[in-house]
């Protein structure tokens, strides 16, 4: 190949391969992303097990933030409130409540293993630029030194 | 501006300027315009929920951290006020990224011949 060519492959190889590191990150951050609303509905999930399990008037510590805590009792452990999004929250029983959450987990799962599997993709494409480069840089400098001689 | 650009005639640097400015903007409203379909489409599921939930269900909307009873009635109609609100806001900025874009490609037309000039056949 000529060295006119191979330089203008190299200059396209590294644009790709930054454009490439990019779009890993975003995949990451969204992933980190759905790891956290993932952990959120675990939690939530585990809380209206718990819940299942308890009578009325059991004593509760309800978390207001900052690692503190008030006391409360429960009053009725079948009426809880589920947000909907667009600031909206809905009476569900306990068992609806289960439900919904449930299928949010599933749905979050979903999209953490398209995530997954888009920025496999996108390293794969990556460590390929990555060889083919420094193939070129290699091959670039053997005609250098050999002009050099 | 770059020392690259600089060595470049005045008037194609100007039309480059011209074209990374319109770069930025078309990231600001594509940024713009995923925001609002994504409220779009949290409105429209509340909507779709609503229509699954019985007339006499007790509703709450969020008002800072603070949850507030309402009713069924009023949120639906709140909630179509904004899904209307949005459409709306998506449709500008539709119409908004398709200028830019044209701008943007007649530019690039007018970049690639002042950086590729046709040779003398």
């Amino acid at each position: 190949m000529e060295k006119d060519k191979r330089e203008e492959e190299l200059r396209r190889i590294s644009i790709e391969l930054r454009l490439l590191e990019q779009t890993a990150e975003a995949l990451q951050s969204r992933i980190d992303m759905i790891n956290a609303v993932m952990t959120d509905l675990t939690y939530a999930n585990m809380s209206l097990e718990g819940l299942e399990k308890e009578k009325e008037n059991s004593e509760l510590l309800v978390p207001i933030g900052g690692n503190s805590f008030i006391k409360a009792k429960l009053d009725n452990s079948d009426k809880l409130i589920v947000g909907m999004g667009a600031s909206v929250s809905v009476e569900k029983t306990l068992q609806e409540a289960k439900e919904i959450v449930k299928k949010r987990l599933e749905n979050t799962e979903k999209t953490r293993l398209s995530l997954q599997q888009q920025l496999s993709q996108v390293a794969e494409k990556m460590s390929a630029g990555r060889e083919r480069f420094e193939s070129l840089v290699a091959e670039l400098r053997k005609e250098q030194s050999s002009k050099d001689v | 501006m770059t020392e690259e650009m600089s060595k470049l005639p005045p008037q194609v640097q100007e039309r480059l300027l011209r074209y990374q400015q319109l770069q930025q903007t078309l990231q600001t409203v594509l940024a713009q315009k995923q925001q609002v379909e994504l409220e779009l489409m949290e409105v429209e599921q509340a909507l779709s929920e609503m229509q699954k939930t019985a007339d006499d269900t007790t509703i709450y909307k969020s008002i800072g951290t603070l949850l507030v009873k309402t009713e069924k009635a009023k949120v639906t109609t709140d909630l179509n006020e904004r899904k209307e609100l949005l459409n709306t806001r998506a449709t500008v900025l539709g119409k908004q990224e398709e200028r830019l874009r044209t701008q943007m490609k007649d530019l690039q037309t007018k970049l690639q011949q002042d950086l590729n000039p046709v040779s003398p056949s």
